[in-house]
């Protein structure tokens, strides 16, 4: 079928969404205080209702049913990067998945507004534009936390060495990817994408003294430590194998997940799979 | 056009002035600015509504209020109601009418009466208490209970209120 890529485009994008949409979801009753609470639990909302109008025009593509589409895959059906199916751990790693993921999707976002498919431009035009408060939570979060006292910024810092190296899987080429730029539904690859996305985060993590490390087991088996002048310092090995690498966070695109999907999915997908063609 | 489609236009617009926004029933969707245009040919009329927000909860009930006071104008059989994000709902296609009906219900209307450049979007802005009138205010949260609120605390009068974002 000649949309195919275009299907696997917006698949990727709306699964996304929904698998953060619904990590976020969790922090509902639980986020450290009740303003955090309404955020996390607005931007939720937000995330998956973007997910439902990407579904929306798969549905139109493929004769489907947008419901299907959310709820009624299997795991391995699902093209979201893996970088969104991990665990929520703790607030730290929370906020920065959260202002990492964000910088990426504005950027991605941007890229789509010239999208030749019409309808993918105008529903990014609008997602942008929404977007725009999540970035600026974000944004205004991580200095808080990065400027703060040294428990805040120590665990900022591991959280940041363990989440920036699996930002590689936000990139990674979705199925029939080079039939979509050669279209101009995506009118940036992903590659060109990823760069905008480092020159964008790099240069705002070495402001605020936050890892930069790519490699995913390098930062992560260090340990950072205030040091007399406050600034954080790692310490420890950091030393790194190549068996180890940032493969662990590739695959998603291509529908081969982690069991932190399957843990999620069980749960999202409850009441779907228990009441076949419930209404609401 | 004739002078019947252009009554029968008019008595649509008339219908969905009636149509309240769900979650804010004191304005209709009309003065949200919601309805970027009705289409006549022959009986049928094709509504197209612009969601303010993509996760808008209330979307699927504004389609069905939407056919149903539609439905009931003289002169159509049929009607179909579509929504679309092109061009996208921004804030400043409320009216005049809707920002002080926003403001009577207890929600302080978006700031600016331009369109919001997408740099401006989610900074804080002045929201002016919809219950005392000051502009002593601070936002506490850009997020509230629905997708399209923000939370504001009003210093003169301390009132906790919300506001319609600009978007």
């Amino acid at each position: 079928m000649s949309d195919a890529a275009l299907v696997s485009l917006v698949t990727a994008l709306a699964d996304d969404e929904l698998v953060l949409g619904h990590r976020h979801s969790e922090w509902t009753g639980f986020a450290p205080h009740l303003e955090e609470d309404v955020a996390f639990s607005s931007i939720a909302q937000d995330e998956i209702g973007h997910a439902a109008a990407y579904y929306s025009l798969v549905a139109n593509l493929t004769d489907d049913d947008p419901d299907r589409l959310a709820l009624g895959r299997e795991p391995a059906e699902y093209r979201n990067a893996i970088f969104c199916e991990r665990p929520n751990r703790e607030w730290a790693f929370t906020l920065v998945r959260h202002w990492l993921y964000d910088t990426a999707d504005a950027l991605r976002l941007e890229a789509l507004e010239q999208s030749a498919h019409p309808e993918l431009a105008a529903l990014a035009t609008k997602i942008r534009r929404e977007e725009r408060y999540h970035l600026i939570h974000a944004d205004s979060w991580i200095k808080r936390v990065a400027r703060g006292p040294v428990e805040g910024r120590t665990r900022l810092a591991d959280a940041t060495a363990s989440a920036f190296p699996e930002t590689i899987g936000l990139f990674e080429p979705f199925e029939d990817e080079e039939a979509a730029v050669k279209h101009g539904w995506l009118p940036v690859p992903s590659d060109e994408l990823r760069r905008r996305f480092y020159d964008k985060v790099n240069p705002m993590l070495d402001e605020l003294g936050l890892p930069t490390e790519t490699h995913p087991h390098a930062a992560a088996r260090a340990e950072f430590v205030a040091s007399s002048s406050g600034d954080l310092i790692s310490e420890g090995s950091g030393e790194t194998s190549d068996a180890e690498g940032a493969d662990d966070a590739l695959g998603g695109r291509r529908g081969r997940h982690t069991p932190d999907l399957d843990a999620l999915w069980t749960e999202m997908t409850t009441q779907y799979r228990s009441h076949p063609g419930a209404r609401w | 056009m004739s002078t019947d489609l252009l009554g029968t236009e008019a008595a649509i617009w008339d219908a969905l002035a009636g149509v309240p926004d769900p979650e804010i029933p004191a304005v209709s969707i009309v003065d949200m600015g919601m309805i970027r245009d009705v289409d006549l040919a022959g009986g049928r009329a094709t509504v197209t509504v612009l969601p303010t927000f993509t996760g808008c909860p209330a979307i699927p009930i504004i389609k069905r209020d939407v056919a149903t006071a539609v439905a009931a104008v003289s002169g159509i059989d049929d009607v179909v109601v579509e929504t679309s994000f092109s061009p996208p709902w921004t804030s400043d296609r409320i009216t005049e009418q809707g920002r002080a009906r926003l403001e009577e219900f207890g929600l302080a209307p978006p700031t600016g009466t331009g369109p919001v450049l997408i740099t401006e979007i989610g900074l804080p802005t002045v929201a002016r208490c919809p219950f005392c009138g000051s502009t002593d205010t601070a936002n506490e949260n850009p997020f509230g209970p629905t997708p399209c609120r923000a939370l504001y605390y009003c210093n003169a009068c301390r009132n906790p209120f919300e506001q319609f974002k600009p978007v």
